[in-house]
């Protein structure tokens, strides 16, 4: 993920010394997450009772990790600062695809909580062509054949091949609506 | 010598054998498509094996993840694109012959090499697992919790670009590991009053979330920045065949590789691309044509491609005797066991001895499956991928995730664990951090607290019981000199790249 890339009408010295800052940043922000995220475990590691006589506390293991992980974030945090000062840093991340990358992720969200709701052929049927499209495919007929194939084939493999019980739809589930 | 009998019935049952064939062609073209990985197919195939008998189903999964390591080579050499790290080797010499035209003649030399390499490390295997489990038996827990150590240790600081990230990335594992029940005192930890999360973080989804979903998410990235072009090379299937004369010098570079590899896949979580770049650097080191080395020595392929495949073995003795994978491929596999019933550690060779021998009779097979599908057809199986449209592929592979992590217990909740797991994995990758470590943390996590409190039970709280045990003391030492060999690399790398920079 690591690449510089550089414009050929930019003045190299100034994007190079905007892209370290751009990265310092970057690495810092990482490192505030982590620390964000190490915090929130050092809390929850305390919220477990104390351990009874004879026995060891049950929060120790999770209690050292997160400290641990303090003490690294704030390792990243403290050579991001040092290395936007020195201007030793020299990679940084792209952000190609990432708005693509955040829809799917809501598709995703939004297709699993569906299972609740509406069974898996409906939700499949509506999500395999959204995916397709995402993708690139730009045949309509695809499109269209996919809708009836993947939840057919899928429901064929997993849940008549294989035997596994089907999420049941709360509000409305279709194959219990075509199986009468 | 429990391998014979193990080989004889393994021979003898035909349905078996059908499955390690399948599972050589799968990992193949797994392996040979560029952006599937076997760690994907195997998470992916997974809740499937559930439905099969323990042997079936750790034979399917053994062969693919070996025969994908291989099949890495093929994505390598054909399209410039590694299938795999491990393959990134490969490349160096493997796609300056295929643009030659010499694409037939390196996928016969990877084949050849990765066949002698693999079938090396699974003798070792086989030779030095009894040996290596009837020690484990001995280790009392402070002894198996500094290995436990020097595994996070050496997972988190040797694999990836960064020792923080690699580390940090290990004790989100560690933490991820942490959530639901004390196994020991039935205390809720991480549960936030949730009944769902109570049950824990299940292996299954977590694995299809970050090796497959994870992958989707990333694939979609990489085709926005080709903007949707694949990189296509020629085939020339003509006049690619490979004389005895031609592969002889490359023989003592497989061999070497094959001690590297098997070397290597002892220790936890190296991994196969270690081994196939120290190969690599070793055979041009000692090669007679050195300067041919990176423009197309059929040396240069041979060299990685054995020591990549000879990991696979050896990378077996501490998930077997310990419970300890060494690899991503090792936690799924162990997932396998554990699903199945079976317990993994030392106790194993005592308790289910002759199922371990029949696993390894079914991987030297698989070797032999995949060395002749590879031999005589990856350029078949490199045409078929090229058919393969890459924009159904990967909707089919989302598609998938889901089900498949569903069909694992029936449950929505192991859904959505996967659902985000998958959206993590890709934040991981593209934030370089340590995804193997990350898993492979997730999967060690609970036996290294449970040998952890033994052990302080053991001492009465006090830690000094992993210093005053000497076996426990060493193990914690090559912990972290193995930390200290890679910050003093990394701060010669730093000082080469400005020395670099400086003279330019």
């Amino acid at each position: 993920m690591n690449v510089v890339r550089v414009s050929e009408n930019s003045d190299p010295d100034n994007l190079l010394s905007e892209f370290e800052r751009e990265t310092g940043m970057e690495r810092q922000a990482e490192g505030i997450v982590l620390a964000i995220l190490a915090i929130l475990a050092i809390w929850g590691a305390w919220q477990v009772p104390g351990a009874s006589p004879g026995d060891t506390w049950a929060g120790i293991v999770p209690f050292s990790t997160s400290v641990a992980l303090l003490v690294l974030s704030s390792l990243m945090i403290l050579s991001s600062i040092r290395a936007s000062s020195t201007g030793r840093e020299m990679a940084g991340s792209e952000s190609h695809g990432t708005v693509d990358i955040l829809i799917l992720f809501a598709i995703a969200m939004i297709y699993q909580q569906s299972f609740r709701w509406f069974g898996y052929v409906l939700p499949t049927a509506i999500v395999a062509p959204v995916v397709l499209y995402i993708f690139g495919v730009r045949s309509w007929v695809g499109l269209a054949v996919s809708v009836v194939l993947c939840p057919l084939i899928f429901h064929i493999l997993f849940f008549v091949l294989l035997g596994v019980f089907p999420p049941y739809g709360e509000v409305f589930d279709l194959l219990d609506w075509l199986q009468g | 010598m429990e391998i014979f009998p193990a080989l004889l019935s393994v021979i003898t049952d035909p349905t078996l054998l059908f499955a390690i064939v399948l599972a050589a062609a799968v990992g193949m073209i797994v392996g040979a498509t560029p952006g599937l990985t076997a760690s994907a197919a195997i998470a992916m195939l997974l809740p499937i094996t559930f439905y099969m008998p323990p042997l079936f189903a750790l034979a399917f999964l053994y062969v693919i993840g070996k025969s994908g390591r291989y099949g890495g080579s093929v994505a390598a050499i054909l399209f410039n694109t590694p299938g795999t790290a491990a393959s990134a080797a490969t490349q160096i010499d493997g796609y300056p012959l295929a643009r030659a035209g010499k694409a037939g003649k390196a996928m016969k030399v990877a084949t050849i090499s990765s066949v002698i390499g693999d079938l090396m490390g699974d003798i070792m295997l086989v030779v030095g697992v009894g040996f290596i489990a009837s020690i484990a038996l001995k280790l009392g827990p402070p002894e198996t919790f500094a290995i436990y150590f020097a595994a996070f240790v050496v997972i988190g600081s040797v694999i990836g670009k960064s020792i923080v990230k690699g580390l940090a990335s290990a004790l989100l594992g560690i933490l991820v590991a942490m959530v639901g029940l004390d196994p020991i005192s039935s205390e809720e930890r991480y549960t936030f009053g949730s009944f769902d999360l109570s049950n824990g973080i299940g292996l299954v989804p977590l694995m299809i979330g970050v090796f497959v979903l994870g992958e989707v998410f990333a694939q979609l990235e990489e085709r926005k920045k080709t903007k949707g072009e694949i990189k296509e090379n020629a085939i020339d299937p003509t006049g690619h065949s490979l004389t005895y004369e031609e592969y002889k010098p490359c023989i003592p570079h497989a061999v070497r590789g094959g001690f590297i590899g098997a070397g290597i896949g002892v220790l936890p979580g190296l991994g196969s691309a270690i081994a196939a770049f120290i190969s690599y650097g070793e055979g041009k080191r000692r090669a007679k044509n050195p300067e041919q080395w990176g423009k197309g020595a059929l040396e240069g392929v041979a060299a990685p491609e054995a020591a990549n495949n000879a990991v696979s073995g050896p990378s077996m003795a501490p998930l077997l005797t310990l419970g300890i994978p060494g690899s991503t491929i090792g936690a799924i596999l162990l997932g396998v066991f554990l699903i199945h019933g079976i317990q993994v550690g030392p106790t194993l060779f005592l308790t289910d001895k002759e199922l371990v021998y029949q696993l390894f009779a079914c991987g030297m097979l698989g070797i032999v499956a995949y060395g002749v599908i590879g031999y005589f057809g990856a350029t078949q199986v490199a045409r078929l991928i090229l058919k393969v449209p890459v924009n159904v592929l990967y909707p089919l592979i989302f598609l998938t995730a889901f089900i498949a992590s569903y069909s694992a217990r029936g449950s929505m909740f192991d859904v959505t664990v996967m659902t985000v797991a998958g959206f993590v994995g890709w934040l991981m990758r593209k934030y370089d951090f340590n995804v193997a470590a990350f898993v492979i943390s997730f999967v060690l996590a609970k036996g290294a607290e449970e040998t952890f409190r033994q052990s302080l039970l053991m001492s009465d709280g006090g830690a000094l019981i992993f210093v005053e045990r000497p076996i426990a003391a060493s193990f914690i030492l090559l912990g972290l000199a193995a930390m200290g060999f890679r910050i003093r690399s990394i701060m010669k790398e730093r000082r080469l790249a400005e020395g670099g920079l400086g003279d330019a």
